[in-house]
């Protein structure tokens, strides 16, 4: 039997742990800001008046959801920077330890992981919505429950590579080339209609395109391009649901037993 | 000091990156990516008066993003040599401090050079086939010359930030950061005219960037202003090696001081 209160235990460890990373958080915000005070802006000047129409008037307001989105994506995964992290320190030994099973640790890893990443990026999704300009309330607030779902899919799908992986150099390799192609393939970016007809069937059923054109609906960014939100939230739910599962699962059979690198 | 035992450093800093399969397989997908995926999306996007192929427009972008990301790899290095105290051992080697510095700063630069080398060769035959100009011995020889000197630079860079934090995490950050101010504010991804229509303020800093120096040198011979690229000026060179000569000195000067401690 799960206990909501020894999940809520595990993810408010991961929530505090993460806010100590102070200098990481900054480096971040820098981050955030070199995407969109310069990329964003100038790449904005660079593109044909029909893309500005076809994207719902903006492109810079475009690109700054599709921003909002990688960051929540960037720092949803790096709860598995933590476990190697901890797996350096011998602190996966100690989480063993306590009186809290392992899906129960999983599962709080996960909505911590993705909650701290929620709570991260809320700032500059604040400023992003002010600088597009909410339309619906309604539209919005179901964007931003199924967003919930996604980070703590993306956290549990970084958990999965974790704890499969068990080399700090693979992992942080294998998320480079997923954030290159992930990140890439998607609508975060760019709409679908201009990507070449090969790479239009990975960018449909990319969990990043679903949460990238879901937030830019909730915002009210009206375009022809985006995802219908109804499948896009499908595309979440089902992606939220396959990595936590992987997540316990895997969790549960190679946590213990060392091995990691 | 003497030149032998700087090669033996050179040697076995070179030997070590070709053991990291992972690592250059990871990076090779992220510039691929970079120029199959994203630079065709967006000639599809751009408005052609500015830019009349932005695939073309952004081969020779693609060797400075290489090398910059294979000349950082010796700061992963000597990060993690730090952490894990490997440094003791290097420093019991019958080997001057200096030489054993400079030596990592050069080996860095050559292992950028050596990994950019297919990519320019890809670069070489993306622009003959869509521009049919090809650069002249001179002119390839200047090229060589420019990117090996930003390679050396960038080595230098990544060392420096590298013995200046003791922490993965944060050196992993400072990284993308120094990575994504360096090229946003470079003509690396976008022409210089772009850049000062959309933000005045950077137009100096993008000019004088070692970077926008090396992408718009290459363009210069590989494009042949066909793209409306700037011209081959002198003073590209000697801003290169400014950067070169100033990151190397920094470079083994830190890495002593930090080695010593």
């Amino acid at each position: 039997m799960i206990s909501l209160r020894r999940v809520w235990t595990v993810a408010e460890r991961d929530i505090k742990m993460f806010m100590r990373y102070k200098f990481l958080l900054i480096m971040r915000t820098i981050w955030f800001v070199a995407q969109i005070a310069l990329f964003g802006l100038i790449v904005n000047r660079m593109f044909d008046p029909s893309v500005q129409s076809a994207v719902g008037g903006s492109y810079f307001n475009y690109y700054a959801a599709g921003i909002i989105i990688t960051m929540l994506y960037s720092t949803a995964v790096f709860i598995g920077y933590d476990i190697y992290e901890e797996a350096d320190h011998g602190v996966i030994e100690y989480l063993l330890s306590v009186p809290v099973s392992r899906k129960e640790l999983v599962l709080g890893r996960s909505i911590g992981g993705g909650l701290r990443s929620f709570i991260y990026v809320g700032p500059m999704m604040l400023f992003i919505l002010y600088v597009i300009g909410v339309t619906s309330v309604f539209q919005l607030l179901t964007a931003l429950l199924s967003l919930f779902l996604f980070t703590f899919g993306v956290a549990g799908f970084s958990i999965t590579l974790a704890v499969t992986i068990k080399s700090s150099d693979r992992f942080d390799i294998l998320m480079g080339v997923t954030d290159a192609l992930i990140v890439r393939l998607s609508t975060t970016l760019y709409p679908v209609a201009y990507m070449p007809q090969y790479y239009r069937g990975l960018a449909s059923i990319n969990p990043l395109s679903f949460a990238a054109d879901l937030f830019r609906w909730g915002a009210g960014l009206e375009a022809e391009a985006l995802t219908p939100p109804l499948i896009a939230t499908f595309g979440i739910a089902a992606f939220f649901s396959t990595f936590t599962f992987l997540g316990i699962f895997l969790h549960e059979r190679r946590l213990e037993g060392g091995g990691w690198q | 000091m003497a030149i032998k035992p700087i090669l033996n450093v050179i040697q076995r800093d070179f030997s070590y990156f070709f053991r990291y399969k992972w690592w250059i397989a990871g990076m090779i997908s992220m510039n691929l990516a970079d120029l199959f995926i994203m630079a065709v999306v967006y000639t599809n996007m751009v408005n052609r008066s500015i830019i009349t192929d932005y695939f073309v427009f952004f081969a020779p972008g693609l060797t400075i993003t290489a090398l910059f990301a294979a000349a950082f790899m010796i700061g992963r290095e000597i990060n993690m040599e730090i952490r894990r105290e490997i440094s003791h051992y290097m420093l019991s080697l019958p080997i001057k401090r200096f030489e054993l510095a400079l030596g990592r700063v050069l080996a860095g630069g050559i292992r950028g050079v050596i990994y950019m080398a297919p990519l320019l060769a890809t670069t070489l035959g993306i622009t003959y086939v869509y521009t049919g100009v090809f650069p002249d011995a001179l002119q390839l020889l200047t090229i060589v010359v420019a990117l090996f000197l930003i390679s050396i630079g960038t080595s230098g860079l990544s060392i420096s930030l590298a013995v200046s934090t003791t922490s993965f995490e944060k050196y992993i950050t400072a990284r993308g950061v120094v990575y994504y101010v360096l090229f946003f504010c470079s003509t690396v991804f976008y022409p210089m005219p772009l850049i000062q229509s959309a933000i005045p303020q950077l137009a100096p800093i993008a000019q004088y960037n070692p970077l926008s120096c090396g992408a718009d040198l290459s363009r210069a011979f590989l494009l042949k202003e066909l793209l409306g690229t700037r011209p081959f000026d002198p003073l590209m060179l000697v801003d290169i090696a400014l950067f070169a000569l100033i990151f190397t000195l920094l470079a083994t000067l830190a890495y002593m001081k930090v080695t010593q401690k």
